[in-house]
């Protein structure tokens, strides 16, 4: 028989190199599943018929009532609700950080010297965080 | 059968680039890309430089790249390469001559993971051997298969673009002891897998396991690491 063995958590080498590579996969489906219930919104509150494929695009990828502006959807209420704004907040968040943390490994592979490496994830965070401070404001203020 | 051998070739003192040769021999479909190299040098070309040792598939001395392929000379079959065969050395390691390429890099990441078993208890009161249940021994047997030959790690796009990353083969080492029920150094070798230059560089290519003549499942070992990193769970 096997017997359990099992490290305590501090002893399994779970560092910020590990916890983002569990990140990024994560993230990959926690943002499959907010595109599906942006596009089911979306069409169930009038895109099917008044949104064309680039409007709903936007609407999954940045549900934000600005989107549905210019087009020919009467009511904008529904859109602008403090659901849709946590949604696109979540959205912003995940794919900033996902998708520079993917450019940063990315990059590693032609940068092996330490301080370039360095450079690069100072830069990133820098690139980073006014962007998503930038879409929130957006995103809160629309 | 005739084939024609086109075979990678640098030599440090006369050569600035490295060039090509092509052989033609007369070969049974059955021989080995091994027994044609050893024509060559034999016959042909005396300077010609590569590693061989056992000639039987467990030393791992002789991995090339074979039709672009990293493979071990002596188990490839005229047969299954067909009748244009491209030699040349493994890839991502320096070559010293013809397809002898260094392997320090190789090795100096595979002694990073402290590639032997561990343990300080004392021993069993009957002075015997620490004993394992069938099941505990095969958690980890697959990765036991390894014969060190960097077909694995020198296929893998990650360790092309940085020498300081473990590599397949390194990792393959870490999941034997650390998966072994009577190694004590499991929580040490995780702490350094898990770096930087580690565990999160695989992004699960598989040309190791593809390349892996043992026919070790490498991609999935690291996937194990990766877990036992979240969950500490050992068996």
């Amino acid at each position: 028989m096997m017997k359990g063995r099992n490290l305590p958590l501090n002893q399994r080498g779970l560092n910020f190199e590990m916890l983002m590579w569990y990140f990024t996969r994560l993230s990959a489906l926690a943002m499959y599943v907010l595109v599906l219930v942006a596009v089911i919104g979306a069409l169930l509150m009038g895109a099917r018929t008044q949104m064309n494929l680039a409007d709903v695009l936007r609407w999954a990828f940045m549900p934000n009532s600005i989107h549905v502006q210019s087009t020919n959807v009467p009511d904008l209420a529904p859109w602008a609700t403090t659901f849709w704004k946590v949604s696109g907040s979540l959205m912003l968040l995940l794919a900033a950080s996902h998708g520079v943390h993917g450019v940063v490994v990315v990059l590693d592979d032609y940068f092996a010297q330490k301080w370039v490496r360095q450079l690069v994830r100072a830069l990133s965070i820098l690139f980073l965080v006014p962007m998503s401070i930038i879409g929130l404001y957006v995103l809160w203020t629309s | 059968m005739q084939v024609t051998l086109k075979i990678f070739r640098f030599n440090p003192e006369k050569d600035r680039k490295f060039h090509y040769e092509t052989y033609t021999l007369e070969a049974e479909p059955t021989e080995r890309v091994l027994d044609l190299l050893e024509r060559v040098k034999g016959y042909h070309d005396g300077t010609f430089t590569f590693r061989r040792s056992c000639a039987h598939g467990v030393c791992g001395s002789d991995a090339m790249r074979i039709n672009g392929r990293n493979r071990l000379a002596c188990k490839t079959l005229v047969q299954d390469v067909g009748e244009r065969i491209t030699i040349e050395p493994l890839l991502g390691l320096r070559v010293i001559k013809d397809l002898v390429v260094d392997m320090e890099p190789f090795f100096e990441n595979y002694r990073k993971v402290l590639p032997y078993f561990i343990n300080e208890s004392p021993l069993p009161e009957d002075g015997r051997e620490r004993l394992q249940s069938p099941e505990e021994r095969a958690r980890f047997d697959d990765t036991t298969k390894c014969i060190l030959c960097a077909a694995c790690t020198t296929s893998c796009p990650s360790f092309w673009a940085s020498d300081d990353y473990l590599g397949p083969a390194a990792l393959v080492a870490a999941h034997r002891f650390i998966f072994d029920s009577r190694d004590e150094a499991a929580a040490q070798r995780l702490q350094i897998v898990a770096e930087t230059s580690g565990l999160a560089r695989c992004h699960t290519v598989f040309n190791c396991t593809m390349a892996c003549p043992r026919e070790i499942q490498i991609t999935k070992a690291i996937g194990e690491l990766k877990m036992a990193t979240i969950t500490g769970k050992l068996d």
